[in-house]
């Protein structure tokens, strides 16, 4: 499916970049180009370097609140600007071709204040001037971030899943313990964000660009098209993304990439049986798929609709094996909407399994940042009454 | 016989290309017009045989469809259909329908572009010719799950109302534990092609040849005339062709003076073997309404009296007395084969599992869909709803 990039705020614009690095080092063509950066800061576009220049978007910079740090955190300012500039927000589409993709993915973190706030704003716009489904990616803050992001990010969702036509999320809370986050953050604004990046980037790009890839040679026995993503997607909410590889072994011949537990092919092995193991693999691939980190932790079985891509040299992939691992998700996640696709990778030296679990319902994570949310809204109202002004 | 093939959506559009493969490597010309239709772009590109010219795109200027198919959703593939009705009649506007006799289109049931658009196709094909138009249909596997079970329990519904014959093929019975992803179908769809070419063809050469016993295309259309599901057994046995050896060698075994009766049994045992052998959509024999026996090879090596004992055998098994049979002349075969269609079948376990299935899967369906708006709401308000939106 191709999809036109739209980062919105630090955090968007950065991993719209990452996107971008990413389709160049696997081939894999996303956007064709599509791609716009929006920011309120001065300095938003300083670490980019694939985004053409003509195609970051600085705005609401003469707004007498929003300085050099753009709108200072505040989601409601970050709206404020985004309505102001609007025809300038407007003129800066004109770069997309919307006939030349399949749909659009805005990217920003929920928590800041642009990316929360202006993001809404732009993604009310683009629902108003394209009839291509408008998808978001949506970052959701740490816990040692302050409440008032939870706060941003709850009420910031609440927009996105209104006006987008579904919001994968990606939780870096979940995701920081998997890289050595206190050994190299030396501060608050020194986070290693490259590392979650990347993270979200591989999965957002296998999930939306199965079928996108240059290096697919010989026609998918199954082709995952847009329409099957599209569909997948319809039913909107919040959704979250689930991804395993496996190494394959080298066989001997080098003719081709055969996965240690595939029986060899009798011409090669004597008259070799296949076992159960092949297809009991695939299925293991696919169960570790959701049943490791997914960008958004949540409840499988509170799944609505499910896509699953396997994405590997087709020699290597037992096609009864993929079947009943098809099977076993629709029993997991208590849905009978599975759309099961193959990207094949001739070439290509692992197996990987992408699902993609669209309107996830039952998430603790969401929950908890709502609460966060509501203890940063009270101590607000309080600073209020105490006359204070809240500060950001 | 001669036909008009249609494949319509990725699995028929293969099952079609298998067809004329197969009818190129044996000479044989069953199929005089080709087309396939589908609503995904890059699925047209798949077909060998298929020229371009003889492959049409459907939907794509539909909303949900836009040339990249129709995400597996029966509904989308019949809503394109219907618009693009005009351009699928044009396709047949250089069809000189006198030159065929009949129409077959070709569907998998399971997906979205083949189970709803081919009910659509033939429809208008019955409304525009008065040739029968029969349907070849893909069954889903049961592991496929309860979506693909849900669009083949319907479609089937829609493809049996409006063909004069569905015959049947299901993926279950020839699902195999060793098959790759690359090699995907491909073994299933060569089987099932040689089953449905050795079927239609015999009686295509029926004005050349003269054959006393010869079968002509107006048999096989009178087995099929019953407006239900049939299904196909098929056996075969090589022959050797080497000179030396002479040309009856390999089908004689070692037997020195071949005798007439031992000829016939031979005959029996291969049109038996067709039908215990894997049908194209397990049946119980018994419930067939009518039978077809073909033998296709060389004259020399079908027995008359070999026909006749397999036909009083199929009547038995088939407990029916409406069996034809007969032979299809093909002097230069590396093969003799039997094929076998039952007509009307009417006790076929594996759509009852399907439309059970099919059941379950709606019902869940519409149990998801009721609680959908209510519990995202849920998810992204808090518990006092409290907070607002940003915009
Ligand atoms: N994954 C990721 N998250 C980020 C990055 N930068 C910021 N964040 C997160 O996004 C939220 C919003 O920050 P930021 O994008 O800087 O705010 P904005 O520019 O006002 O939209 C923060 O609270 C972090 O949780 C980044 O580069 N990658
Ligand atoms: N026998 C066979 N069945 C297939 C093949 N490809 C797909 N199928 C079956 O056909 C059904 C429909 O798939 P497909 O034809 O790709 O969907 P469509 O293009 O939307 O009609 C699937 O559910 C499978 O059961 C094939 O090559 N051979
Ligand atoms: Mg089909
Ligand atoms: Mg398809």
């Amino acid at each position: 499916m191709k999809l036109a990039l739209i980062g919105v705020g630090h955090a968007g614009s950065r991993i719209v970049d990452r996107a971008l690095e990413r389709e160049l080092e696997t081939g894999r063509d996303l956007c064709n180009g599509n791609v716009l950066v929006f920011d309120t800061a001065a300095d938003a576009f300083d670490d980019i370097t694939h985004v053409p220049s003509d195609c970051q978007v600085r705005f609401g910079d003469i707004h007498p609140d929003v300085d050099a740090d753009g709108v200072g955190g505040d989601p409601d300012l970050g709206v404020t600007v985004a309505r102001e500039d609007v025809q300038e927000l407007r003129r800066a589409f004109d770069a997309v071709d919307f006939n030349d993709v399949d749909g659009l993915l805005l990217v920003a973190g929920l928590g800041g204040g642009t990316g929360g706030g202006a993001g809404a704003v732009l993604l009310e716009e683009l629902q108003a001037i394209c009839d291509k489904p408008i998808y978001a990616l949506g970052v959701l803050p740490e816990a040692d971030e302050p409440d008032r992001c939870a706060l941003t990010a709850s009420r910031a969702l609440q927009s996105f899943v209104e006006i987008a036509d579904n919001v994968i999320c990606f939780d870096n809370d979940a995701w920081r313990s998997t890289v050595s986050y206190t050994d190299t953050a030396e501060s608050e604004a020194d986070r290693p964000y490259d590392e979650l990046d990347r993270t979200v980037v591989s999965h957002v790009l296998t999930a939306f660009g199965a079928s996108e890839s240059a290096a697919m040679t010989t026609a998918a026995e199954n082709r995952i098209d847009a329409s099957d993503i599209t569909r997948t997607l319809e039913t909107g909410g919040v959704s979250s993304i689930g991804r395993a590889t496996l190494e394959l072994d080298r066989s001997d011949d080098g003719r081709s990439w055969l996965p240690s537990w595939l029986p060899l092919p009798s011409w090669l092995e004597g008259d070799a049986v296949d076992g159960p193991a092949d297809a009991a693999e695939v299925k293991r691939l696919v169960r570790r798929a959701i049943d490791s980190q997914l960008t958004l932790p949540c409840a499988v079985d509170s799944t609505y609709r499910v896509l699953v891509v396997l994405s590997g040299p087709p020699t290597a992939v037992s096609r009864k094996g993929f079947e009943s691992a098809r099977y076993w998700l629709e029993q997991e996640t208590g849905t009978v909407e599975v759309l099961a696709g193959d990207e094949p990778r001739p070439d290509a030296s692992t197996l990987t399994a992408t699902v993609l679990l669209s309107t996830v319902t039952d998430v603790p994570r969401i929950d908890a940042l709502q609460e966060r949310g509501r203890t940063a809204a009270e101590a607000a109202d309080e600073s209020e009454s105490g006359d204070a002004e809240f500060v950001w | 016989m001669k036909l008009a093939t249609i494949g319509v959506g990725n699995a028929g559009s293969k099952i079609i290309d298998r067809m004329l493969e197969f009818e190129d490597k044996t000479g044989r010309s069953l199929c005089r017009h080709v087309l396939v239709i589908n609503s995904a772009r890059t699925d047209l590109a798949k077909p060998d045989y298929v020229p371009e010219d003889r492959r049409i795109l459907i939907g794509d200027t539909h909303k949900k469809a836009k040339g990249h198919g129709v995400g597996g959703d029966v509904e989308v593939g019949a809503e394109v259909a219907k618009h693009d009705i005009d351009e699928i009649r044009r396709a047949f506007d250089d069809v000189e329908i006198h030159e065929v006799d009949a129409i077959i289109v070709a569907a998998g049931l399971g997906g979205g572009t083949g189970s709803g658009a081919g009910p659509v196709v033939i429809e208008e094909l019955q409304k525009m010719y008065d040739e029968p138009v029969y349907g070849l249909g893909i069954l889903p596997g049961e592991y496929e799950g309860g979506r693909p079970a849900l669009n083949a329990a319907r479609s089937l519904q829609s493809f049996v109302q409006k063909v004069d014959n569905f015959i049947a093929f299901d993926n279950d019975a020839w699902r195999s534990r060793g098959q790759t992803i690359e090699e995907g179908y491909e073994q299933m769809n060569r089987e099932l092609a040689v089953r449905i070419v050795t079927l239609l063809a015999a009686g295509e050469i029926d004005e050349t040849d003269v054959a006393e016993n010869a079968m002509d295309s107006s048999d096989i259309m009178r087995t099929l005339d019953t407006d239900g599901v049939s299904s196909i057994g098929y056996a075969s046995t090589t022959i050797s062709n080497d000179a030396d050896d002479g040309l009856l060698n390999r089908f004689r075994e070692d037997e020195k003076p071949v005798g007439d009766a031992t000829d016939a049994a031979k005959i029996k045992g291969l049109v038996r073997r067709a039908v215990n052998s894997r049908l194209t959509i397990p049946c119980e024999v018994t419930s067939a309404d009518r039978a077809l026996i073909i033998l296709s090879g060389p004259s020399e090596l079908i027995s008359r009296k070999g026909i006749e004992s397999a036909r009083q055998w199929l009547e038995n098994e088939a407990d029916t007395v409406d069996i034809l049979a007969g032979d299809d002349p093909r002097p230069n075969a590396s093969e003799l084969s039997a094929v076998v269609l039952l007509s009307n079948v009417t006790e076929t376990p594996r759509v009852d599992e399907i439309q059970s299935q099919a059941v379950d899967a709606q019902d869940k369906i519409a149990e998801l869909e009721a609680a959908r708006e209510e519990e995202i709401n849920e998810l992204i308000t808090d518990e006092d709803d409290e907070l607002d939106p940003v915009v």
